[in-house]
C-alpha cells in the first residue's frame, strides 16, 4: 500500500506540493485543483490528502472508485458521473471537486508533491500490508 | 393537568420528558420534545422535569409515503 | 439480434438547461415515428415529467376513450431535472395513462435508469399510441440515433428473465450493460387489469438487472395489451453536465451538502441506507398504523417477525451502493440476493429480490395476516417478475380474505384455494394462478372495485358489507396504512387525483398524533400545501424519499420542521440552477397546482372528478365490524363522550358503532368543504374558473369542460 506522508514539523506552509500538483494534472497552479492541501493553524501545518482508506470505494453509486495493485484507491473517469456522492461521503474530506472539472480528485500517492517539495516534508511510504 | 399536543392530560408529581413519552407509547426515536416552547434535548429527557401546568409539544418527524 | 420491421434514424437533440426540447412519438399500430417540439407554452405551463404526460394524454384520448381503446398512450417524461446526478432521488420517470382501474388518468412514477437515459437520447417525453397484434420491442439507441420496432418472438415472459435478456442483446459490451434499460412487464399483467411496468437498472457489482416499478394503475396490463412487450432504450455518456445546467456549480454545491448530510445523519435518523423504506414497519406497528388483517386494525404483536431488523440480518446485503439512479446516497433500493425461491415457475432457482419497501412488508405481510419474511419475499419476487402491482394485489386479497373469513364467499367460489388470513401458501398459488391465467387468479386480478359487483351479483355476498369493507376509491386501491384515527388522511387519500395512493400527503403523524392540524381549515390547508408541494417531484422528474427522510441537523429550529424548509429551498436552487430560471418556493407551488388542478379537470372531462367520486369506504373512516370496535373500544366510547357528548355506558355495541359511523361520516363531508374551498372548487368539486385564472390556468380547454359542471 502506498500513502503519502506529511511531515508536520518540516513543512513551512510554501505550497509548493499544491502548485506541483495542480500544474501536473490540471495544467494550472491552482490550489482549487490540487489533491492536496495545507491548512495553516496558527503557523503549524497540516496536510489534507487522502488517507487510501477506500471507505469511498463501495458507495460510489457508479462503481467508478477502486483500489489498484499498489493499494492505492483510484477513480476511473470513464465510469464516473459526477455525482460527488463520495466528496460528501468521506470523513476526512479529502475527496475534492471543482466547478470545471466533471470528476472529482484525489491523491493517489504519485510523489510528484514529494519531489517538489523544498523542505523534505513529505514521502510516499510503501507498505507490504494491503 | 398538562397539555401534550394540544390535548390535556392528568399532572403526576415528579415526572419527566421521559415519563411522559413512556406513558404516550411515544417510541419513534426521530422526536423533537419542546416544554413551553423550549426545546429539550434528547440526553435531557431522563432528567429534565415537566412540570403541572406545562405545554409539551412531542413532535414526530415521521416522514411516511 | 432480433428482426427489425421498421427502423428511424434521428439526430438526438442537444440537452439544454434540462430539456432536450423534443419529444418522440410511436404509434405501433403502422410502426410510425413523429418527432415533436416541446413548445415554452409547455415548459411554462406543464414543467415536464406528469406535465407533460397528461398534456399529451389530454390530446390523445377523448371522452369516450377506455383503457384499452388503441388511441390510449402510455406517456412517459422525465422532466427537468430528471438525469442530474449531484442530489439525491434525480432519475424518476413519471408515467400516465387512461387506466383500467379507474378510467382515469393514472400517474405512477418509477426509478430505474430509462427517463434519464431517455432525455439524454433527445427526448423530453415518449407518447406510445396504438395496438398491434404482433408483439413488439422498441428499442432507442440515443448514441447512434436510432429507432427500431423489432419483433418480440421467442423472448421470455417475466422481466427478471426478460430485461436480463434484453439488456445482454442491446448492450455492445458486459461493461456497456450499464447503460441499457429496460421497460417490461410479466405474465401475470396479460391475466389481470393491475399489471405494472418495471424499469430495470444493471447493477455492476452484483452483475444482475434489477428493478423499480411504475406499479399503480395497470399501466403494465396496457403496455401488453398494446402489443409491446418491452422498451430498451441505450444511451452511453452520463456525466453531471449531461443536462446542460444553467449553473453547474450550485448543482455541486448544493448536491455535495447533501451527501454530506447523508453521511452524518442517516443512521440517527431513519436507517435509509441499511433498510429503506421498511424501516418504518414497527414504528406504524406501535402506532396503530400497520394495516393488518384488510385494515381490520393497526397492528400485530408478531409484526416483530418481519422487524427491520429480521430483514437487515437475515436477507439484505449491506454496506454497498444500492441507489436506484446515479448520485442517490439515499440508497435505499435494498435486495436480498441469493435468495431460493420455493414454489413456481422457478422454484429452485437463486434469484436476487428487489425489496422489501416499506409497502410490500405491509401489504404482503401484515395486511394479509402474514408474518413469515421470507414468504414476504417470495410474493414480492413473484410480483416483481410478473408484472404485479403489489399494492393493489395485496389490498385486493387482503380483501377477499375478510369476505372469505366473514362468509362472504366460499373456498369453493375461490377455486378451491384457502385464501385465509395468514395463509402465504394460498397467497404464492393464487400469484401463480394469474400468471398462468387459470382458476381465481384472473377474478382476483379484476381488482376490489368489480369484484364487489361480481361477488355481489354472482355469490349473493352482503354488498353493502362489502362496500364498507373493499378498500378502493375511484377504482384504485387504498395503499399500505392504518389510517382510520386520522381525518386528515382520510382526505390524504380519498381527495387525491388518481386515486388512494398516500404519494399526494401523508399526514398521519402531524393530524393524528402531534395534533399540529386541528381544524378543518388547518387540515385543508395540510391537503393543498402537501399535495401541490409533492406533486411538484412529480413534474421535475424527482423522488419524494430525499426531501424528508433525512432532514439536517437544526431542522428542528424552523418553524416549520414538517416542510424541512432547508430541504425546500434545495430544490428551489436545484431547479433555477438547471433551468436559468429564477423561482421561489411559492412559485414552485405554483407550478404544480397548474398541473393539479389540469389533472382534476382531466378527470372531470373523463367522466369523474366530482365529489360522488371522492367519498371513502367506511373502513377507512372509522371500526366496521363489532371486532374493530372492541380492539380499541376505550378509545372509541372517550370520543364518543367528548366529542359528541354521549354516556357511551349506557349504549350498546351496536348503538354506538352507528352513532360513531354518522359522526365520523359527518365529518369527513365537513373535511371535503373545507378542502374544496382551499383548492379552489365547488362545492360539487369543480374547480371554479376565477381560480383557474388566478393561478395561469385558464385554458379554454378547461373552461369547456367545467362549464357544464357549474
Amino acid at each position: 500500500m502506498k500513502i503519502l506522508v506529511h511531515k508536520q514539523e518540516l513543512c513551512t506552509g510554501c505550497r509548493a506540493c499544491e502548485v506541483a500538483c495542480s500544474t501536473a494534472y490540471f495544467k494550472t497552479p491552482d490550489r482549487n485543483k490540487s489533491a492536496i492541501r495545507i491548512i495553516n493553524n496558527d503557523n503549524s501545518f497540516h496536510a489534507r490528502k487522502c488517507t487510501q482508506c477506500g471507505e469511498c470505494i463501495d458507495m460510489c453509486t457508479a462503481h467508478a472508485i477502486y483500489r489498484d495493485k499498489n493499494g492505492v484507491v483510484r477513480i476511473d473517469k470513464k465510469l464516473c458521473v459526477g455525482c460527488l456522492g463520495c466528496v460528501g461521503y468521506c470523513s476526512e474530506l479529502v475527496m475534492f471537486y471543482d466547478d470545471d472539472l466533471t470528476e472529482p480528485f484525489k491523491c493517489i500517492a504519485c510523489n510528484i508533491c514529494v519531489k517538489a517539495c523544498p523542505e523534505n516534508a513529505l514521502e510516499v511510504l510503501v507498505s507490504k500490508a494491503g | 393537568m398538562i397539555t401534550v399536543n394540544t390535548r390535556e392530560q392528568a399532572y403526576q408529581a415528579g415526572m419527566t420528558v421521559r415519563d411522559l413519552l413512556d406513558r404516550n407509547q411515544f417510541t419513534f426515536r426521530h422526536i423533537i420534545v419542546r416544554v413551553n416552547g423550549e426545546y429539550v434535548p434528547e440526553e435531557q429527557y431522563d432528567k429534565a422535569p415537566v412540570q403541572d401546568g406545562d405545554d409539551v409539544l412531542v413532535l414526530h418527524l415521521m416522514a411516511g409515503g | 439480434m432480433r428482426q427489425i420491421l421498421k427502423e428511424y434514424t434521428y439526430t438526438p437533440a442537444t440537452i439544454q438547461r434540462g430539456y432536450s426540447g423534443k419529444s418522440l412519438y410511436l404509434n405501433v399500430s403502422d410502426l410510425r415515428m413523429e418527432e415533436k417540439v416541446v413548445t415554452e407554452f409547455m415548459k411554462e405551463k406543464f414543467i415536464g415529467g406528469k406535465g407533460f404526460d397528461l398534456w399529451y394524454l389530454w390530446q390523445a384520448v377523448t371522452p369516450e376513450t377506455r383503457w384499452d381503446s388503441p388511441e390510449n398512450e402510455i406517456v412517459m417524461s422525465v422532466g427537468p431535472l430528471g438525469g442530474i446526478t449531484q442530489y439525491s432521488g434525480t432519475g424518476k420517470t413519471l408515467v400516465c395513462a387512461i387506466s383500467p382501474m379507474t378510467g382515469i388518468p393514472i400517474d405512477s412514477n418509477a426509478g430505474g435508469y430509462f427517463g434519464p437515459l431517455l432525455k439524454f437520447s433527445g427526448w423530453d417525453a415518449l407518447e406510445l399510441q396504438g395496438k398491434t397484434e404482433k408483439e413488439l420491442v422498441i428499442f432507442i439507441d440515443g448514441n447512434k440515433g436510432l429507432i427500431q420496432f423489432c419483433d418480440a418472438e421467442g423472448l421470455p415472459e417475466d422481466s427478471h428473465l426478460l430485461a436480463e435478456e434484453l439488456t445482454r442483446n442491446y448492450a455492445e459490451s458486459e461493461e456497456d450493460q450499464v447503460n441499457v434499460s429496460v421497460v417490461s412487464s410479466g405474465s401475470a399483467a396479460r391475466n389481470i387489469l393491475y399489471g405494472m411496468l418495471n424499469f430495470s437498472f444493471y447493477d455492476p457489482r452484483r452483475k444482475v438487472v434489477r428493478f423499480k416499478q411504475a406499479a399503480r394503475g395497470g399501466l403494465g396490463t396496457i403496455m401488453l395489451d398494446k402489443g409491446i412487450k418491452a422498451l430498451v432504450v441505450r444511451y452511453k455518456g452520463i456525466k453531471g453536465n449531461t443536462n446542460n445546467p444553467a449553473d453547474v456549480a450550485t448543482l455541486n454545491r448544493i448536491g455535495v451538502k447533501y451527501h454530506k448530510e447523508m453521511h452524518d445523519l442517516d443512521e440517527k435518523q431513519n436507517g435509509m441506507r441499511k433498510i429503506g423504506t421498511a424501516n418504518t414497519i414497527l414504528v406504524m406497528n406501535q402506532y396503530d398504523l400497520l394495516p393488518t388483517r384488510n385494515f381490520q386494525t393497526g397492528g400485530d404483536p408478531a409484526a416483530v417477525n418481519i422487524s427491520p431488523k429480521v430483514f437487515i440480518e437475515q436477507y439484505l446485503t449491506q454496506g454497498i451502493h444500492d441507489g436506484c439512479w446515479y448520485g442517490c446516497t439515499m440508497s435505499c433500493a435494498k435486495t436480498a440476493d441469493h435468495f431460493r425461491l420455493l414454489t413456481g415457475p422457478y422454484a429452485g432457482a437463486c434469484v436476487t429480490v428487489d425489496g422489501p419497501e416499506y409497502e410490500c412488508v405491509a401489504g404482503l405481510g401484515s395486511n394479509l395476516g402474514i408474518f413469515d419474511p421470507r414468504a414476504i419475499l417470495e410474493e414480492n419476487f413473484y410480483c416483481d417478475t410478473y408484472g404485479v402491482d403489489l399494492i393493489s394485489f395485496a389490498t385486493t386479497v387482503a380483501f377477499i380474505m375478510e369476505c372469505y373469513q366473514r362468509g362472504q364467499i366460499s373456498r369453493e367460489q375461490m377455486g378451491g384455494l384457502d385464501l385465509a388470513f395468514g395463509n402465504s401458501d394460498a397467497v404464492l398459488e393464487l400469484l401463480h394462478q394469474m400468471a398462468r391465467g387459470e382458476g381465481f387468479g384472473p377474478i382476483a386480478g379484476l381488482g376490489i372495485r368489480r369484484l364487489k359487483k361480481l361477488f355481489a351479483e354472482q355469490f349473493g355476498s352482503d354488498p353493502a358489507l362489502l362496500q364498507d369493507i373493499g378498500m378502493e376509491n375511484k377504482g384504485l386501491e387504498y395503499s399500505e396504512y392504518c389510517h382510520k384515527e386520522s381525518l386528515a388522511q382520510q382526505g390524504g387519500f380519498a381527495l387525491t387525483n388518481k386515486g388512494p395512493q398516500h404519494d399526494e400527503a401523508w399526514l398521519i403523524f402531524m393530524d393524528m398524533v402531534n395534533n399540529q392540524i386541528p381544524t378543518f381549515e388547518d387540515k385543508a390547508y395540510a391537503l393543498y400545501y402537501y399535495p401541490m408541494f409533492r406533486t411538484w417531484f412529480g413534474l421535475c422528474g424527482l423522488c419524494k424519499l430525499p426531501w424528508n427522510d433525512i432532514v439536517p441537523a437544526d431542522n428542528y429550529k424552523t418553524e416549520t420542521p414538517a416542510k424541512v424548509p432547508e430541504h425546500v429551498q434545495n430544490y428551489v436552487d436545484i431547479f433555477n440552477a438547471v433551468t436559468g430560471k429564477s423561482i421561489d418556493k411559492e412559485e414552485l407551488i405554483l407550478q404544480s397546482e397548474r398541473v393539479y388542478q389540469f389533472q382534476r379537470v382531466f378527470n372531470i372531462r373523463m367522466g369523474k372528478g366530482l365529489r360522488e367520486h371522492d367519498y371513502a369506504p367506511y373502513r377507512s373512516l372509522g371500526p366496521v365490524s363489532r371486532e374493530e370496535y372492541l380492539s380499541r373500544q376505550e378509545l372509541y366510547d372517550r370520543q364518543l363522550r367528548e366529542k359528541q357528548g354521549l354516556d357511551p355506558a349506557s349504549m350498546s355495541l351496536d348503538e354506538k358503532i352507528a352513532t360513531t359511523r354518522a359522526y365520523r361520516e359527518q365529518q369527513f363531508e365537513l373535511l371535503m368543504d373545507a378542502v374544496y374551498k382551499r383548492r379552489g372548487w365547488t362545492e360539487n368539486g369543480v374547480p371554479k374558473p376565477e381560480h383557474l385564472r388566478e393561478i395561469g390556468m385558464d385554458l379554454p380547454m378547461l373552461l369547456e369542460v367545467i362549464e357544464p359542471h357549474l
